[in-house]
């Protein structure tokens, strides 16, 4: 009787010591809310941001970019003081910049803090602080705004795989890019290009994306002189050739857009073979030096490129035959590394150099085909072993089908007999 | 001096002639005694001469001609693929390293070692025509009536170990067409209700088609299946020489089981057929593997899917037609009408041999065997490619230039497209 008293009597104390507190708050406790992050109480919407993403992890949380007072208890509390409320894309350059910009606030997680100073270089950048136009893109644009990944997360924006999209999501809207006089068809070319294959079909990341050639925070396109360096970031050896060729004079000289004389810039799209002379043809004249230059080019990559053809085919038939192929397959690469070298060195328009490295592909191919021809020779040979044993199987089938024959002639008289 | 030695020798050849032509027995043993073989001290403590003389003056039954060759023919098939597959083992190293080097040395550094090979390539294809044929003219024969229903059994169960043979064989030469195509098997092997995984287990030995599985599949080739095979061979000659030949499907034929007297002499009548027979298939042996010998395709690589597999063997063309014509169901039901013909002989029983009586046993029968023939003829022309789905290996097949209809086709699993699973 007594225990029971005592439990009715804590409980009712317990009930009263609840009533006390403040309902905001209670309604706080029971959502798991902190102080800190008061502002989801209301703005239940953010409430993933304030767990996911990596601001979050680092301990940047609303009133860090909004102001205002996380532990206030009222509305009008909370949004006093430092509040800015929604920043617009001027001020979120300036406020990311804030932080990111601030060399020992950034040393701990080892990021670089050029990223603002490179943003107003760029044509965003130029756009946005130089003439307040808000079509330009904002820090939030690409990177997302509560919810921000690391860029190696591949939910991030600015994962390598998802750069493409990134950039497409304005530079495919057509009614935008024709207020600044911009193609829309980027993306659908880069995606068949052959960095677009590397890139989305093998998963290769070291294939370039659009931020390789045009720069992230400073995106610009190169210009005409500086094409063929930014290509050669990653094709070092064919701008070197290019670079000490007539054609890398002339594009220094700005007569010529670099690599994008010959080539295209998003599709990235090799010259066919027999189309070399023909793309020569498109600035020289059918009657200049230059024209005959791009035949001879045309006539010994070309025939360089049947014998490369022809010796793999040479070491894959006698590999088809169960010959011990090594030594063929060695001498097949040392063919290809040459042919490859072609490739190079007609950047350079050496015609001579070209003229060698075909030489020395068609000499090896010479000497595989000839490897190949003994063995085809021994295959034969093979052949003719059916000679003698048709004959003797024959024979053999001949004199049985006689013997036989006999022995049913001896059989039938012995049995009319 | 040397006329008489001119003479001696003429008189010593004419001696030999004479000696073969009028030796009382067959000729045969003749020979076998004049090169010293039956004579001797060996001959009078063993009564070989005896056993010969038995054995070659045996009267077959009236019956069996030419339409009999085919069981013949399937055990010197047998023969030529012990005597290669022997020639073969002396220079073939059975594991992951040294497989396909192995291969590699007998086609092109062995003396005759190419025609080796492939004599035993073609051996096991042309042995599974000439089990069928064989299998065939016993069905439509009736011969598999009593009292030869046990040797049908077993005739059967030498044909699965025929296919037994090819299909651990196939992989030893360990490239990329004999590994990628045992891989498919095994996958197909897996989905067999109730056994098909366990037996995929014991069989592959390892996660992936390996050199585990290589160890396995060589010690059932070259150590279980021939004795296997060599016990069922002496049983099966020895219920056709205890029953004698079945006969012929005309009503009037009469059972004349084992000794017939008014049979034929084994020789020299019937080994002159068989010579005949013998000599014809070793030539076509040999003629195949010299002008169609098997491309040795490249080394069997586990993390590389060729673009296309090509088959070897008639069974796996078969299967694989199967397969892509009927589905999963289609196979499994070619392979029950299989065992139907096992049952066979549990049910008819009646000594009616006539095609035209027998309209069910003729229906299957036919279903079988113009099944397998077309299927094969499908099956050699297409290619199968193994495509990834979901982490298992499944494989896809491809008409090459047969028109079939079409069947839904296992697809690889969609790649995510570029720019999607942004962040919010």
């Amino acid at each position: 009787m007594r225990r029971a008293t005592i439990r009715i009597a804590l409980s009712a104390a317990a009930l009263v010591a609840l009533a006390a507190l403040p309902v905001r708050a209670l309604a706080q406790v029971a959502m798991g809310v902190d102080s800190a992050n008061g502002c989801l109480a209301c703005h239940a919407a953010q409430r993933e941001a304030a767990a996911v993403g990596v601001h979050s992890q680092h301990g940047v949380t609303c009133v860090s970019c909004h102001g205002g007072n996380a532990g206030a208890r009222a509305l009008p509390a909370a949004h006093q003081g430092s509040f800015i409320g929604s920043p617009n894309k001027l001020q979120t350059a300036q406020l990311c910049g804030s932080c990111h910009s601030d060399p020992n606030r950034m040393r701990e997680y080892g990021l670089p803090t050029g990223q603002l100073a490179q943003f107003r270089t760029s044509k965003h950048g130029q756009l946005l602080f130089g003439e307040h136009n808000t079509d330009a893109p904002t820090c939030t644009d690409c990177h997302g705004t509560h919810i921000i990944y690391p860029p190696y997360d591949a939910r991030s924006r600015v994962y390598p795989t998802n750069i493409p999209a990134t950039c497409a999501r304005c530079h495919s809207d057509t009614k935008l890019m024709a207020k600044y006089h911009l193609r829309t068809d980027q993306l659908d070319q880069f995606k068949n290009s052959a960095h677009g294959v590397a890139l989305f079909q093998q998963q290769n990341f070291a294939a370039p994306t659009c931020i390789a050639c045009h720069g992230a925070h400073s995106a610009l396109p190169p210009t005409g002189p500086e094409v063929a360096s930014v290509c050669g970031q990653c094709h070092a050896l064919v701008d070197q050739a290019f670079e000490s060729g007539p054609h890398g004079i002339a594009s220094e000289r700005g007569k010529l857009h670099g690599c994008l004389g010959c080539h295209q810039n998003h599709s990235t799209e090799r010259v066919a073979i027999d189309t070399i002379g023909a793309t020569c043809d498109r600035c020289h004249a059918s009657n200049s030096p230059a024209h005959q230059m791009g035949v001879d080019l045309q006539r010994s990559i070309s025939q360089a490129s049947r014998d490369i053809a022809s010796a793999r085919e040479a070491v894959d038939e006698m590999a088809r035959e169960g010959r011990q192929v090594g030594y063929y397959r060695f001498r097949y690469q040392s063919a290809l590394t040459y042919y490859k070298q072609i490739a190079q060195a007609q950047h350079s328009l050496d015609l001579s150099r070209v003229n060698d490295l075909a030489r020395k592909v068609s000499s090896v191919s010479v000497d595989l085909n000839d490897a190949a021809s003994t063995a085809r020779d021994d295959r034969w040979e093979h052949k003719l072993l059916l000679a003698p044993v048709w004959f003797l199987s024959l024979s053999a089938v001949v004199l049985a089908w006689l013997a036989l024959r006999a022995l049913r002639k001896t059989d039938s008289t012995g049995r009319d007999g | 001096m040397l006329g008489r030695a001119w003479a001696a020798t003429t008189a010593w050849s004419r001696r030999f002639w004479e000696d073969l032509k009028a030796s009382t027995d067959a000729s045969l043993l003749a020979i076998l005694r004049f090169v010293g073989l039956l004579y001797g001290r060996i001959d009078t403590r063993l009564p070989i001469d005896q056993a010969f003389r038995k054995s070659l003056n045996h009267r077959l039954s009236r019956y069996a001609g030419w339409r009999q060759a085919f069981g013949g023919i399937t055990y010197l098939l047998f023969m030529v693929l012990v005597v290669t597959g022997v020639l073969l083992s002396f220079y073939y190293r059975p594991s992951a390293e040294e497989a396909y080097q192995s291969i590699q040395h007998v086609v092109s550094g062995v003396t005759m070692g190419w025609l080796i090979r492939d004599a035993h390539v073609w051996g096991a294809n042309l042995i599974v025509i000439a089990a069928l044929v064989h299998m065939g003219r016993v069905f439509f024969d009736a011969s598999y009536k009593p009292p030869r229903e046990t040797n049908w059994l077993v005739g059967l169960l030498l044909l699965f170990v025929i296919f037994a043979f090819g299909a651990t064989g196939y992989l030893l030469p360990w490239d990329q067409w004999s590994y990628w195509t045992v891989t498919e098997g095994l996958s197909v092997l897996g989905h067999v209700p109730l056994v098909g995984g366990a037996l995929v287990e014991i069989l592959r030995g390892d996660p992936l088609v390996s050199g585990a599985t290589l160890s396995r599949f060589f010690a059932i080739h070259v150590i279980l299946l021939p004795w296997l095979a060599l016990a069922l061979l002496v049983l099966h000659f020895t219920l056709v020489r205890k029953h004698g030949i079945a006969p012929p499907r005309s009503p009037d034929a009469r059972d004349v089981g084992a000794d017939d007297e008014a049979g034929v002499p084994f020789f020299p009548h019937h080994f002159l057929r068989s010579l005949i027979v013998g000599v014809l298939v070793l030539t076509l042996v040999i003629t195949a593997a010299a002008l169609y010998p098997r491309d040795v395709a490249a080394p069997a690589d586990p993390a590389h899917i060729p673009e296309s597999l090509r088959s070897t063997w008639i069974v796996a063309d078969v299967s694989r037609a199967l397969f892509y014509y009927l589905g999963p169901w289609g196979f499994a039901g070619f392979v029950l009408l299989g065992l139907v013909l096992v049952l066979l002989p549990l049910f008819d029983r009646s000594p009616e041999r006539r095609l035209r009586k027998r309209p069910i046993v003729a229906g299957v029968g036919v279903a079988f065997f113009l099944g397998f023939a077309i299927a094969w003829a499908a099956g050699w022309q297409l290619r199968s490619t193994p495509v990834a789905i979901s982490g298992e290996l499944t494989p896809v097949t491809q008409p090459l230039a047969v028109p079939g209809p079409t069947l839904p086709q296992l697809k690889p699993a969609p790649q995510p497209t570029p720019g999607t699973g942004v962040a919010r």
